[in-house]
């Protein structure tokens, strides 16, 4: 690489295209700093134009959310999307492993049945288990959103961890076969540490889908189980046009994913290719 | 294989034993609904009507209502004018925005991330931004128009404009998708291509048709088909900002099948149109796997 770096086509930087990205960026980014900085306005600042170029933040749209029913939204939300990913991980990672080191014929078919799970529209998943959890009372339940998160983060898992199974040298594990210990150990001790940083990209993923979800839990929760996404859609309908609380609580929202998925950036291709369940 | 027959059954226990509980659960929480989809969408199941959910008495009775209902045949096609706008500016500017940030310096790689930010903030948060940019009172658009002596119909209850904003703001969302795929794409380029081409005398154009281009188009197009997947499940968006109108402007398949299930309580109907959709999405991955292959094989 360095040695390119001063040729002509190594495209080091010009302070015109410096210019460009700079301008395209804040282009990009204009509507989502709009939503951040509403957050931070009283109802009366949020109608007023031309939009003072500064203004007193204040955090009265913060607290309102506080004192309401928001955090308890906010928990269900962490729990549900803690609870499936746990879930996925203990039954997924030693999945992918075997698949991994399995040669058999079987295993491009069940990579396409995985990636089917993956693509599918909620809406197929969600008619099932609507009426299932009728029957069975697990509508409106964090348990309930927990099994339905499980299943689009069970099939992310195998499909995420393979690739950093297939890294370890088989060599490693060869020579501890050798030395008579058994599959189970070797894989705990030897090759789990190994992907540790993959299991990590992996489970924040999860974590993320689970979170990011609106559709399920709009049909399958009500009150008690309400997750944060649509409790803040809530605000829209039932308590008028509070745009102040409406930022605020999007901004809520997305805060531990912009958080986290800025510490997995390098893997949220593989993750997104996996097919993306969002919506 | 140097492993004597007594460690390759040791393998085979592990692996069976490893596999077992994801495949059990995978059954029971993916496959069950989907078989159960399929069953129920035999029926003419009403939730008003309990008995009706075992009613098989006039099994595709479903599928032969679906070619003459306008709001269907409609919905299809709403998703495909979604679908290829929505890939097309995805792929196109996507490819741009990656020529663009193509480069090597410190910086650009630290502003990299922050391009991704549309794509990894969740759906219904991206459908309240574009709610706030299209609401007339709020919007710093409505008031630069204003500025300029332009008015601006109410984008989103207009049946011309409705659904180029929802395309609009799916775009913003996915955008970075696709830059990320085309940009990785662009890092495997060797540096020898384009500096041959450049010793011949080609430009900056040429180099892009004739070396770059050719190089990124597989990732192209399988960006735009996982993207065309993807573009079935736009939901928040709709719900939030159009809610499928006006009228059934912006009423995607997806969308329309919601509103069976749970608004109408149509749901045996709302099964069979949510099984021509998986259908036609399993069509589309089942293209993406064949062609990763081919690429796999090409290589």
């Amino acid at each position: 690489m360095s040695a390119g770096m001063s040729g002509p086509i190594r495209r080091s930087a010009s302070r015109g295209r410096l210019a460009a990205i700079g301008a395209t960026l804040l282009v990009l980014l204009s509507p989502f700093l709009w939503l951040l900085q509403m957050s931070f306005k009283s109802n009366e600042l949020i109608l007023q134009f031309p939009p003072p170029l500064l203004f007193k933040p204040t955090l009265e749209n913060y607290t309102s959310l506080w004192q309401g029913a928001f955090p308890a939204s906010f928990v269900n939300s962490l729990m549900s999307a803690s609870f499936s990913t746990a879930l996925a991980l203990l039954l997924g990672v030693p999945a992918a492993y075997a698949l991994s080191r399995w040669a058999g014929r079987g295993r491009h078919a069940l990579g396409f049945a995985i990636l089917v799970t993956r693509m599918a529209p909620p809406i197929a998943f969600t008619i099932p288990f609507f009426l299932f959890y009728r029957w069975i009372g697990l509508l409106d339940t964090v348990t309930g959103l927990v099994l339905v998160y499980t299943s689009f983060n069970l099939p992310l898992v195998i499909w995420m961890m393979q690739p950093f199974f297939e890294t370890v040298p088989p060599s490693l594990e060869e020579a501890a076969l050798v030395d008579g210990a058994p599959i189970r150990v070797i894989f705990l001790e030897i090759v789990l540490p190994m992907v540790a940083p993959g299991i990590a990209a992996t489970a924040i993923l999860c974590f993320l889908y689970a979170w990011n979800d609106f559709f399920f839990a709009l049909i399958l929760t009500r009150t008690n189980a309400r997750t944060a996404p649509v409790a803040v859609v809530n605000f829209m309908n039932y308590e008028g046009w509070e745009w102040g609380k409406i930022a605020a609580g999007g901004s809520l929202v997305m805060a531990p994913v912009l958080i986290f998925s800025l510490a997995v950036r390098r893997y949220l291709v593989s993750g997104l290719t996996a097919g993306a369940v969002k919506g | 294989m140097k492993g004597s027959g007594l460690v390759d059954a040791g393998r085979r226990h592990f692996n069976a034993i490893a596999l077992a509980p994801s495949l059990v659960v995978l059954f029971v929480i993916a496959g069950l609904p989907a078989i159960y989809l399929v069953v129920t969408s035999l029926t003419p199941f009403q939730l008003v009507n309990p008995g009706s959910s075992t009613d098989f008495s006039s099994p595709l009775r479903n599928y032969r209502l679906l070619p003459d209902d306008p709001r269907f045949v409609n919905s299809l096609w709403v998703q495909a004018k979604l679908s290829f706008w929505g890939v097309l500016f995805q792929v196109l500017l996507g490819m741009l925005l990656a020529l663009l940030l193509h480069t090597q310096s410190r910086i650009v790689e630290f502003a990299r991330t922050f391009f991704l930010i549309p794509m990894v903030l969740p759906p219904i948060v991206v459908a309240i931004i574009w709610k706030l940019i299209y609401t007339p009172d709020i919007s710093p658009l409505y008031y630069a128009a204003s500025l300029l002596n332009v008015t601006m119909p109410s984008l989103t209850s207009s049946v011309d404009f409705a659904l180029t904003a929802i395309i609009i703001a799916d775009s913003w969302e996915w955008l970075p998708f696709t830059f990320l795929m085309v940009l990785a794409a662009l890092q495997t380029i060797p540096d020898e291509f384009s500096e041959a081409a450049l010793v011949d005398g080609a430009n900056r154009l040429q180099i892009f048709y004739y070396v770059t281009l050719p190089f990124i188009t597989p990732v192209l197009v399988i960006s735009g088909m996982f993207r065309l997947i993807d573009s079935v499940k736009a939901f928040p968006l709709v719900f939030l900002l159009t809610g499928g109108g006006p009228g059934s402007v912006t009423e995607v398949t997806n969308y329309y099948a919601y509103l069976l299930a749970f608004d109408f309580n149509e749901i045996g109907y709302s099964s069979s149109v949510t099984v021509v959709l998986l259908l036609l999405v399993v069509a589309v991955s089942f293209g993406v796997v064949w062609m990763g292959r081919r690429r796999e094989a090409m290589a």
